[in-house]
C-alpha cells in the first residue's frame, strides 16, 4: 500500500467522510464515486450568494446576445444556402459559430440536450460540425435540412434563455469547464479542424470566459480579495495573449495548457471566497 | 484500518491490477491548422501495443527512480523543441514502449511507413541536409548490448547519441545531466523479449523444425565465394547476433550490423526500411554475395530467422490498466522530487503525466460524441476523476514553483488517494463505453476518418 495513502485515508477527517458515504458491500462503482465526491467537496461552503444571484441576472442579456448572434448567423446561413452561395455560407457559418463558442460557458450545464444536438461530432447528422463537414470539407452546399435543424435548436435555446433559472454555481462550473477545455491538445487540428477555425473557437471561448467572469464574479471576488481577483483577470489576459497569433501552429500549446490549468485552479480557489462549491469539471456531474 | 476502509482500498487496488483491454491515442492528424503535416500517421490509435520488458523486473527487482524518470522524460515532448514539442511528439511516439513504430509516417519526411528522415527540415531546419534520406525507426530492446549507436554506428556512447537526438534532431534545449543519465538508464533497462527458441550461445534449442535446423546450418556456413564470411560472422549468435561493426552489404554504404533478436517485430528491415520481409532480405544477400541459394535454402533461412527473431507475447492489448500502471510508475518520481524540492523534475513530471491523463480522458467520449451512446454518467465520472488528477498535479507544480513544499506534499497525497482509491474503479465502470472497447473504438475512428476523408476526396 502507498504509505501516503495509508496515512491520508485513515488519519484525516476525510476518512470519516468516506466511511459515511454508504453501507458496506455496495457496488464498488458507488464506493469510488463516493470517494471522488469526498475530494471534490473540499472547500465547499454553504450556498448563500445573493449578490452573485443578482450578478447572474445581469449576465442574462449577454447570454441572449451570444445565442442571438449564433441564431442570426444560422439564419443568414440558410439564406446563403438558398442562394447557392458557398463562400457566403461559409462566412455565415463562422459568424454563427462565434456566438456559439462564446456561449459555451453555460450551454453544457444549463441546456445539455440542446448543447449536444447543436455541437455534436464527429459524424453528426445535425449541428455545426455536420454542416462544417459538408461546407468546408466536401465543398457541398446541400445542407438545408441540417441548417433548418440548427436554426430550430438555436431558436429554441434563444427562447429558453428568457426564463431559464440561472445559478452562480452553474455559471462558475461552466466557466471552469470551458477554461479547462481551452488547454486541451490541438495537435490534431482542434475542434473545428475541417474549417480550420479552431483558433477562432478558442478565442471566442476565452471571450466568453472573460465576459462571465467580469460580469458575474469579479466584483464579489474583488471585495473578498482584490489581489486574487486581479490575478484571475491577469490569467485570462495571458490566455488571450497566447491566442493572439496568426494561426494555430504558432500558439504555444504547452504554455496554453499550463495557463488554462492555472486559471482553473485559481477559479476553484475563488469558489470558496465566493461562498460557492468547488466547480466540477464535467457537466451534470454535480 | 477498519474493515470497510480496507474493503474500499482492496477493491480499488484490485481494479488497479486487474487490467482492462484496448488503448487508443489521439485523433488522426488532419486539417489546415495542424502542427504536423496532414495525413501524418502516428499510429496512436492502435489497440495493440508492443510489450515492454524491463531487465530490473525480469531479474526479480524493480525499476529504479532513474529508470522511471528516464521513462517519463522519454515520454515527454517537453524535452524536445520546436515542432515536436508543439505537436506533442516525444521519443516514445517513434519508440512505442521502447520498440519501433512500423506505421509511423510523416509526409515528405518518410518514404514508407516505419522510416523517418532525422536530418529533414521539419523538426530542426538547422540539421536539414537537403536530401530525403530517411532511416528505419529501430527498436531499443536490448540496446545496452548493441553499441555503437545510430544506423551507421557513428556514436560509441548511448548518452552522446541520446543528447544528439534531443538537441540536434529535435531542436530541444540542452538536457540536464540528470535527465540525460535517466534516459540512458531507462534505455539500458529495456530488455529483449524472452525467446525460448534460443539456448546458450544463441543456438536454436527446444522443438526445432527441420527447416529451422537447416537454416541454422546455412547461417553458420561460410559464403561459397568468400569463405572468410558467413551470416554468423557478422550476426554473432553468442553476442545478441551483432558484431558491433559496420559493413557494406550492398545497401549504399557502411551500416552497423543489426540484431536479429526480436527482429520478427522490427519490420521494416535494413537501415532505410527498404524491405518488408525476411524473404526480401535473404534474396538481397543471395544476390549481392552470390550465395547460390536454392528456393529451399531461402525458405530454410527465413524459417531460421523467424525462430531467432521470435519473442514471447510481443504485443499486449493495451488498456486503461496499462496506462494507469505507466502513469503510476511516472508518479513515483514525484515521491522523490517533491521532498527534495527538485523543481525541474516536478515540472517535467506534472506536464508529462498531465498530458497522459488528458489523453486518457479522451478515451472516454464526452456527451457530444455521436459514436457512442449509453454510459453517459459513467463516462462523465471517469472524465471528471481524470481531470481532477490533472488539476491536482497542476497544484503540485504551482506550490513547488513557489517553494511551498508542504502544500505540494499535501496535494501529492490527494493525488495518490484519488489515483488508488477511486480512479481505477471509475474507469472500469466506464470501460464498456470507452474507446478501449474495440466496438466503440472502431465506430469512433471510422466516423472520424470518414469525415476527414470527405475533405480529401473533395480536393
Amino acid at each position: 500500500m502507498d504509505p501516503y495513502l495509508g496515512r491520508e485515508l485513515f488519519a484525516s477527517p476525510r476518512r470519516s467522510l468516506a466511511r459515511d458515504c454508504g453501507p458496506p458491500a455496495r457496488r464498488r462503482q458507488w464506493a469510488a464515486m463516493c470517494l471522488l465526491s469526498v475530494v471534490l467537496v473540499t472547500g465547499a461552503r454553504s450556498a448563500n450568494a445573493t449578490p452573485l444571484d443578482e450578478a447572474a441576472e445581469r449576465y442574462r442579456p449577454y447570454m441572449t446576445e451570444g445565442i442571438g448572434q449564433a441564431l442570426a448567423g444560422a439564419r443568414d446561413l440558410r439564406g446563403r444556402i438558398a442562394a447557392k452561395d458557398l463562400a457566403g455560407a461559409r462566412k455565415a457559418w463562422i459568424a454563427a459559430r462565434a456566438g456559439w463558442e462564446r456561449s459555451e460557458v453555460f450551454t453544457a450545464g444549463f441546456v445539455p440536450e440542446l448543447d449536444a444536438q447543436i455541437d455534436a461530432w464527429p459524424n453528426a447528422d445535425t449541428g455545426f460540425h455536420a454542416i462544417e463537414a459538408k461546407l468546408f470539407g466536401a465543398n457541398r452546399i446541400d445542407v438545408e435540412n441540417e441548417t433548418d435543424a440548427l436554426v430550430d435548436h438555436l431558436s429554441n435555446l434563444h427562447g429558453k434563455l428568457r426564463n431559464m433559472p440561472l445559478t452562480p454555481q452553474g455559471l462558475l462550473d461552466g466557466t471552469v469547464r470551458l477554461a479547462y477545455e481551452v488547454g486541451e491538445s490541438k495537435a490534431d487540428g482542434g475542434e473545428s479542424r475541417i474549417s480550420g477555425t479552431s483558433l477562432d473557437d478558442m478565442r471566442n471561448n476565452i471571450s466568453g470566459i472573460q465576459l462571465a467572469y467580469r460580469i458575474i464574479f469579479a466584483a464579489v471576488l474583488k471585495s473578498a480579495d482584490r489581489k486574487f481577483a486581479d490575478a484571475v483577470d491577469g490569467k485570462i489576459e495571458e490566455l488571450k495573449a497566447l491566442l493572439a497569433g496568426r494561426d494555430l501552429q504558432r500558439v504555444d500549446i504547452p504554455k496554453l495548457r499550463r495557463e488554462s490549468e492555472e486559471l482553473v485552479v485559481a477559479l476553484q480557489s475563488a469558489a470558496a471566497m465566493l461562498r460557492l462549491q468547488r466547480p466540477t469539471l464535467e457537466a451534470a456531474s454535480r | 484500518m477498519t474493515v470497510r476502509g480496507s474493503w474500499i482500498v482492496a477493491v480499488a487496488l484490485g481494479f488497479l491490477v486487474m487490467g482492462f483491454h484496448g488503448r487508443v491515442g489521439a485523433f488522426p492528424v488532419d486539417g489546415d491548422q495542424t502542427t504536423l503535416p496532414a495525413t501524418t500517421e502516428l499510429n496512436e490509435d492502435a489497440l495493440d501495443k508492443p510489450r515492454e520488458v524491463f531487465r530490473s523486473e525480469a531479474v526479480g527487482g524493480g525499476k529504479s527512480y532513474l529508470v522511471n524518470l528516464g521513462n517519463l522524460a522519454f515520454s515527454s515532448s517537453g524535452i524536445l523543441g520546436g515542432v515536436a514539442r508543439q505537436a506533442g511528439v516525444s521519443c516514445s511516439t517513434c519508440h512505442v514502449n521502447g520498440a519501433s513504430n512500423a506505421k509511423f509516417f510523416i509526409p515528405k519526411m518518410s518514404t514508407r511507413p516505419g522510416n523517418f528522415d532525422t536530418t529533414g527540415p521539419l523538426f530542426n531546419p538547422k540539421a536539414d541536409n537537403f536530401v530525403l534520406d530517411p532511416i528505419r525507426i529501430p527498436s531499443l530492446r536490448g540496446a545496452r548490448y548493441l553499441a555503437p549507436y545510430g544506423h551507421d554506428g557513428r556514436m560509441a556512447s548511448l548518452r552522446d547519441f541520446v543528447r544528439n537526438v534531443i538537441v540536434n534532431e529535435f531542436s530541444g534545449p540542452e538536457p540536464s545531466p540528470g535527465v540525460l543519465d535517466a534516459i540512458v538508464a531507462y534505455i539500458h533497462d529495456i530488455d529483449f523479449l524472452p525467446n525460448p527458441n534460443l539456448g546458450p550461445g544463441g543456438r536454436l534449442t527446444g522443438q526445432i523444425s527441420d527447416a529451422e535446423r537447416r537454416g541454422e546450418a546455412l547461417f553458420l556456413k561460410p559464403f561459397p565465394h568468400d569463405p572468410a564470411q558467413s551470416c554468423a560472422g557478422c550476426h554473432v549468435p553468442s553476442a545478441a547476433f551483432v558484431d558491433h561493426q559496420q559493413h557494406d552489404v550492398g545497401s549504399g554504404g557502411l551500416f552497423k550490423t543489426p540484431t536479429l533478436r526480436n527482429a520478427d517485430f522490427n519490420v521494416p528491415y535494413f537501415h532505410d526500411g527498404r524491405f518488408d520481409s525476411y524473404d526480401q532480405v535473404v534474396a538481397h544477400f543471395d544476390r549481392v554475395f552470390d550465395l547460390g541459394l536454392s528456393t529451399q535454402d531461402r525458405r530454410d533461412l527465413v524459417a531460421y530467422l523467424t525462430a531467432v527473431g521470435d519473442g514471447v507475447q510481443p504485443y499486449e492489448h493495451d488498456g486503461a490498466g496499462a496506462v494507469l500502471k505507466e502513469i503510476n510508475d511516472f508518479t513515483t518520481v514525484l515521491g522523490t522530487a517533491i521532498p527534495a524540492n527538485d523543481r525541474e523534475v516536478i515540472a517535467l513530471a506534472v506536464d508529462t503525466i498531465g498530458s497522459e491523463l488528458r489523453e486518457l480522458t479522451e478515451r472516454y467520449p464526452d456527451r457530444k460524441n455521436t459514436s457512442v451512446s449509453g454510459g453517459q454518467q459513467e463516462r462523465g465520472l471517469a472524465r471528471l476523476a481524470l481531470k481532477e488528477l490533472v488539476l491536482t498535479l497542476r497544484r503540485i507544480d504551482m506550490a513547488a514553483a513557489e517553494g511551498r513544499v508542504s502544500d505540494a506534499t499535501f496535494e501529492y497525497k490527494n493525488y495518490r488517494y484519488l489515483m488508488v482509491a477511486a480512479v481505477p474503479t471509475l474507469l472500469a465502470g466506464a470501460e464498456p463505453w470507452s474507446l478501449f472497447n474495440p466496438t466503440v473504438h472502431d465506430a469512433h475512428y471510422a466516423a472520424l476518418r470518414q469525415v476527414l476523408q470527405t475533405r480529401h476526396t473533395a480536393r
